[in-house]
Parts: C-alpha cells; structure tokens; sequence
C-alpha cells in the first residue's frame, strides 16, 4: 500500500501509556540559515546530530537537493527531513517533466507546506526551502504544522536564536557572493559555538542566477580534533580466547563446457 | 486542571491532566574523574557549565582544593555542589579551629562528607561527589558518594554526565579491566599496577577530549588538581567548544 | 601544659574528657540524661513542601519514574544461615543506579564488633549510614551496660529506628548476624517496613530468589563449616549469574562462639568458570 503505514500507531500509543518510554527519534538540535543577496541565495548548516545528550553523528549532512537548483535546510527530526526532502524533491522532478519547465520554488513550498499541514505537525520537518528558477532567487521557512515565512533572511533550528543575532546585526541589502556566504557561515558558527545542540562544522549551498547551484561541504572545519596523547593499540593476545574453530576454505575452480557449440 | 489531547478520532480522545511540580532542581552537566597513584591522587573536571541547549559559562571551576591536602568536587547540580563544597569547607575550619590546626585525614573528610549528605535524605544534594588526597600512610586515595551519602574508596572512578563515556575507559586503562596477559589465552589477568602522574594526565586529557566529542554537555576547559606530598597542583588544558 | 599533655596522651583520654572515669559523671550521662546525645542522633532536613514523601519518590525512585534523575544505588544478593557450626555470611559486592553499575566493589557486610555482622540491601546510603550508627549504639549499650549487646536487642535498636522512619522513604533489607553467650548464634532480619524476624536462613535482596533456589536444594543443618561456606559462595554466584543487579565478587563471612572470621573476596568472572569446571555445573554456557 502507498502512503504512511499507520500499523503501530495504537501500540505505541499503548506502549508510551504503559511503561512511561517511547522510541526516541534522532535529534532536534540544529542550525540551519538562508541568506539572500544581489543574484542568488545562500543555505548553510551545521553537522551535528544528537540523540539527548549524546551526539549521534559529528558530521552528518543536513543540506537536502530537492532540484538541480533547490535546496533545503532541514532542522527536526532527521528522518523527517530526510524524508520529506526527498518525497516532494521526486514530485517535483515529475511535475517538471510533465510541465517541461524548471521547477520553481514556490512549486516546492507550496508541496512541501501541504504535505505537513496534512499531518499536523506529526511530521516533524522545519525546513529553509531556497534556491533559483526562471522566476529569479527565492528563499523561505516552514514550520513542522505548515505555516511558511518569506525573508532576506532565515534561521531555523535549537541555534536559530544565536544565528539570527548574526544575522540581523549583519545582513544589509546588496550582499555580494562571497559576503552572503562569509555571512551565513558567521551565523552557523554562531550557533556552532553557542548551542549545545549544534557542532561539528559548516556545510554551505550557493545558488546563484544563471548557474549551477554549489554544494561546499565542510565550508568551514573549526572543530577538527586534537591527536590523542598516546595509542591505545593492545598487545596480540590481550583478549581472552574461549574456543577457536577453524573452517578450512577451499578454492572451487568450476569449468563449464558447452556441449551443443562444440558438437 | 486538564488538558485535550486532540484528534479528528474520537476513541483517541484523551483527558491528560496537567501536573505542577515543585522543582528545585536542575543539571548542570559536567563531568568529573578521580585517579589514585602510588604517592598522588587527582581530579580532573571539565569546565562547562550549562542547561539544557546554553552554555551558563565556560570557564567555571568546579573541582577544588579544601586544604589540608584534600581534593574536592561535587558534580551535578551546581547550586548544590557550591553549597556542599561550601558546607564542608565551613565543617574544616571548625575542625581546626576545635582541635588545634589539627589535619584532617582524608577518611574523616569522607566520613564528615557522608553526614552532610545524609543530612540531606529527604531532600538530597543532587550531586555525585568525589574527593582525593593522601592517605594515612601517603599512598594515593579517591573517595567517591552518591547523592545521599554512601561512599567508598576507589583506585578511580568517574562521576557527572560524561561518566558511561569515561568510565569503561578507565576500568581498561587504569585497572586493566578485560585485559590478559598474552599467551595466556584468557585464562592470567594483567595484573594492574601503579601508574605515574605523566600518565595519570596523559589518561585525563584523552578521557576528556573523547567525553567532548559524544557529549554536548562536556567541554570548554580541562582543568586537573594534582594532590602529592609537596601540596596541590594545578593544570589547565583547553578543550573543544562547540 | 603538663595536663594538657596528661589530658590526650592517657590512652583512655576520652573517657577522663567525657567524666566517665568517676561513677557519676557515667550515670549522668547514660542514665539520667540520654538527651544530652542527642547531637549523636541526626538532624535531617526536610524539603519546605506538605509532602515530602511524594517529592522523595518522584525524585529518587526509578521504578516510579524512570527518568527521575537522583538515581539512588540499589540491587543486591545478600544471604545468612545458621548451621551445626554457626552462621555463615555470603553477599555480593554489586552497586547499580538504574541500569549504571556504580560499582563492583562494594563492601555490603558491616563489621559492627567482633561478634556482630551486618548485611546490606536496599539503598547503599541507608544502610551503610544506619548500621554504621547501630555500632556506636552497641558500643554505648557496651559501655553503660558494661557487657556486650545481644542481638536480640542490636536488631530492636535498628527495627525500632526503621520503624519510625516507616513511610518516610527509607529502603533497607538488612540481616543482623551475631553470637552471645546467652542467644548462641543468631540471626535477625530488618527491614524498612519494620519487619524484624528471628530465623536461621535468609536471603535477601533482588537476586534473593535465585540464592534461595540453590541455598534451600543444599541446605542441611550438620553442613560442615567447609561445606556450609561453599553453598553461601555458590548460593550468591548463582545469584550474580542470573540477576543483572547483582554481581562483582563474593564476600564470605563465618561467625563462631569466638566472633566473625573473613573467609576472603572471591571475583565473580574467576569464580563462575573454576566452579563450572570442577562441578560440571552451568551448562547453560559453552565455554
């Protein structure tokens, strides 16, 4: 069946009411910005995921392509955007082929904002939409219930109060390229620095009118690790043996004749 | 007071009342680690403090030195952790004062530091606690309690939010947990033996670079007091700040 | 300054200080005025609310709320049984806070005097902190009865206690092990509902029932000491193998008309394969 299988919906229900747990799903803290500027848009995002207090991955990717030209910033549950990107991303494509035009990123916000209002919020995908069609460079938000914003400039995610403290004290009209990206990798680090639920390093999208978007992963690496003080290699034989089995391989060689060809 | 946990469902309509508690209690992150030597002990703590996604400061000491040669940290909840440090620093003097300057050894200290957190049973310091010094014979002792005051002396021991990283670490490096001698196919364990202070720091630093790594609320600063013969040392190492 | 110097070098300078060398200054204290101690007995501050045992549960107890976040040490194997050649003591040395094993090296036999033994399941803390005070008691009965406590009245000392506090939040399952002259060897259970039962054979703690299904299948009342020590140490390894809060090392205890005798810490891992090899026992694990 197509769709979202609603199976475990009443036995998790049951499960979360009865032993007071529930399956946690991977991270919510994040720092993702847009940033537009004269002839194109910028996207960045940090690479933390967290699962709590534990941080899941150091580097994971967080900048989602929806078209050769939009790309989204995903903040929330991880699956979701992941998720959620992708779906729309393949409708987008068909809608395109059957139009046979660019897809637009008003095409992309309006899916993207109906299939979360849809399911109220339950999918939890905050996303910074951006990128450039025949229409010119656009740049918006979502939220997880379906509301959208439009702006110069966006931030989303736990970090999005650190970043944004960058940006309205930076951001002026008629950024440059390289402006727009120093502005928007500034306000990751921002978050970067100052919300735990952010880290790692800086992943950065260009989009810019009339040429192909660029994907800079790992822009920036502020936070690669100190070598260790020593090695921890063990001595052959440190761990204990109980048994030991031994398969003995052997190579099969196998020729096949055929019989008919050479008769 | 309740509220409506809403659904276009009716059977999944749900009364979930509202609860107010009383709570006066937050964590703080951080983590602390003791180690034992032949004639030294230490405890290291990072420096972090936060709640919840903000760093509150990220150079705010929380490992100190009591006097006497006796180390000290109560990890946790910083409020509580200040108000014990303060408690018994307070409880230290007052045993000066009443018995002529006299030293205190350090497993009176431990046994003082279970009273005033049993004094607390129904309404804990909600810290774990480690202390460090010498011993009566100047061999290397790390004490460490739980909240309410149940202590025992260790050769090392790991407390606060990065404890499940460090511990396990610590028992392979330190007691040589899991480790056999080789050749002898798991049946002799590596007898476990006396490390030095160079050691002892190189352990630290590498137990906090990676508690750093996995552990948001870890980080900022490593600071290590070193307690031997001669008096109380002090190091610092910068650690990640993301 | 030379009775200063008489004051502290006197070995028996505490008691010249308390007075307790002349007669009156003894039954002052320990007769007429019991009060004057009462810096001995504790005092335990109470958080400002009306129920401060629903706020001790919701914060500390992790069966009510697993997320509570004082996780306060518990889960234990403790055993005692009297036999022919009097009690034997055996515990682990497991401390767990949730699923976290805080440590494998915990001492759960409270050495009171050379005659009195304590066990300790429940709550680290209120064990250790009470039993700890039960010995000053038994030392002060010592001193003002001028012959040593019974264990009939040890235990009461600590059942009387537990029971006070009943409802308050303490836990505690303790076994008050010890021979007199007059009770022979004895054993007492305590616990903090208030419970205080005389009997010759307990195990208690969450691995208890594991314990009692090796403990009562070998049990036998003319056990030699040889082989009334191995079934308390085989008892609790059973125990430690099956119950994930239990576990570290086993210590031994053998008490006699002539006080307790250590019988040594043995490490659970070393113990569980020297016993499956000689016995031919837990089959369970290929090894």
């Amino acid at each position: 069946m197509a769709g979202l299988s609603f199976d475990n919906y009443q036995r998790n229900q049951y499960l979360t009411c009865s032993t007071n747990t529930k399956a946690q799903a991977t991270s919510t803290g994040t720092t993702i910005v847009g940033v537009k500027y004269d002839g194109g848009v910028v996207i960045a995002a940090d690479t933390r995921s967290t699962q709590g207090p534990i941080v899941a991955n150091k580097n994971c990717a967080k900048l989602h392509k929806m078209a050769p030209k939009i790309w989204c910033a995903g903040a929330g549950t991880a699956a979701d955007t992941e998720e959620v990107t992708k779906l729309i991303g393949s409708n987008l494509e068909l809608h395109s082929l059957y139009t046979s035009r660019e897809p637009r990123v008003v095409a992309a916000l309006q899916m993207l904002k109906q299939h979360l209002f849809k399911y109220q919020g339950h999918v939890g995908a905050y996303l910074i939409v951006a990128g450039v069609d025949p229409t010119g460079a656009h740049l918006f938000s979502i939220h997880a219930h379906g509301s959208t914003d439009v702006g110069y400039y966006q931030s989303l995610g736990s970090g999005s109060l650190a970043a944004m403290a960058v940006l309205e004290s930076k951001w002026k009209q008629g950024l440059t390229r390289e402006e727009a990206i120093e502005l928007a990798a500034d306000a990751i680090e921002a978050g970067i620095w100052n919300d735990l639920g952010s880290g790692s390093n800086v992943d950065v999208c260009v989009m810019e009118i009339g040429k192909d978007a660029q994907y800079l992963r790992n822009y920036r690496t502020p936070n690669v690790r100190e070598p260790k003080q020593q090695s921890y290699k063990f001595a052959r034989g440190t761990t204990g043996i109980l048994s030991e089995r031994v398969l003995d391989i052997c190579q099969v060689e196998e020729q096949t004749v055929d019989i008919e060809l050479e008769a | 007071m309740a509220s409506t946990v809403a659904s276009e469902y009716s059977n999944e309509v749900k009364n979930v009342p509202i609860e107010h508690q009383f709570n006066p209690y937050s964590d703080n992150g951080g983590t602390i680690l003791g180690i034992a030597g032949e004639d030294f002990a230490v405890i290291a703590g990072d420096t972090r403090n936060t709640t919840d996604y903000s760093i509150n400061s990220r150079y705010q000491p929380k490992v100190f030195d009591c006097g006497d040669n006796i180390l000290f940290s109560a990890n946790g909840f910083s409020a509580d952790g200040d108000a014990l440090v303060k408690r018994f620093q307070n409880s230290l003097k007052w045993y000066h004062f009443d018995h002529n300057d006299k030293k205190l050894s350090l497993k009176s200290a431990a046994r003082n530091i279970q009273h005033l957190l049993y004094g607390k049973r129904f309404f804990p310091y909600y810290v774990h606690t480690i202390i460090a010094g010498l011993d009566e014979e100047g061999k290397g002792a790390v004490f460490s309690f739980d909240p309410v005051g149940s202590y025992e002396r260790s050769q090392c021991i790991a407390g606060g939010a990065g404890a499940s990283i460090i511990m396990p670490f610590l028992d392979n490096q330190v007691d040589f947990k899991n480790q056999y001698v080789p050749g002898s196919h798991g049946t002799e364990r590596r007898k476990a033996q006396y490390l030095t202070v160079d050691e002892v720091i190189k352990l630290v630093r590498d137990a906090f670079t990676s508690a750093t790594e996995r552990h948001i609320h870890v980080g900022d600063g490593l600071e290590i007091l070193i307690a031997t013969k001669d008096g109380v040392r002090t190091e610092y190492f910068p650690l990640k700040r993301d | 300054m030379q009775a200063i110097a008489e004051r502290y070098s006197n070995q028996s300078a505490l008691v010249k200080e308390l007075q307790y060398d002349n007669e009156e200054g003894l039954s002052n204290d320990f007769v007429n005025g019991r009060s004057q101690f009462s810096h001995l007995a504790p005092h335990i501050a109470l958080p400002p609310i009306s129920t401060p045992q629903e706020f001790l549960r919701a914060h500390t107890d992790d069966s009510q709320n697993p997320d509570c976040k004082i996780k306060i040490a518990h889960g234990t194997t403790t055993l005692a049984f009297r036999f022919q050649g009097g009690i034997v003591v055996a515990v682990d040395s497991r401390a767990t806070a949730g699923s976290w094993i805080a440590s494998q090296t915990v001492k759960k036999v409270i050495e009171i005097n050379p005659f009195l033994l304590g066990t300790l399941a429940g709550g680290a803390a209120d064990c250790q902190y009470w039993e700890t005070w039960l010995g000053a008691q038994c030392r002060l009965h010592e001193l003002k009865e001028k012959e040593r406590i019974s264990v009939a009245a040890a235990s009461k000392i600590l059942s009387n206690l537990t029971y006070q506090y009943k409802g308050a939040g303490l836990s505690m399952g303790t076994m008050i092990c010890g021979y007199t002259k007059k009770e022979g060897p004895t054993i007492y259970y305590v616990d903090s509902d208030g419970s205080r039962l005389k009997g010759d054979l307990f195990c208690v703690g969450s691995g208890q029932t594991f314990a009692y299904g090796v403990l009562d299948s070998n049990y036998r009342w003319d056990l030699t000491v040889e082989e009334a020590l191995y079934l308390g140490k085989r008892s609790i390894l059973a125990a430690a193998h099956r119950d994930a809060y239990s576990g570290g090392s086993v210590n031994l205890y053998h008490v006699t008309e002539s006080g307790w005798v250590f019988h040594g810490n043995f490490d659970v891992d070393t113990l569980f394969w020297e016993i499956k090899a000689k016995e031919g026992s837990f089959n369970n694990v290929v090894g």
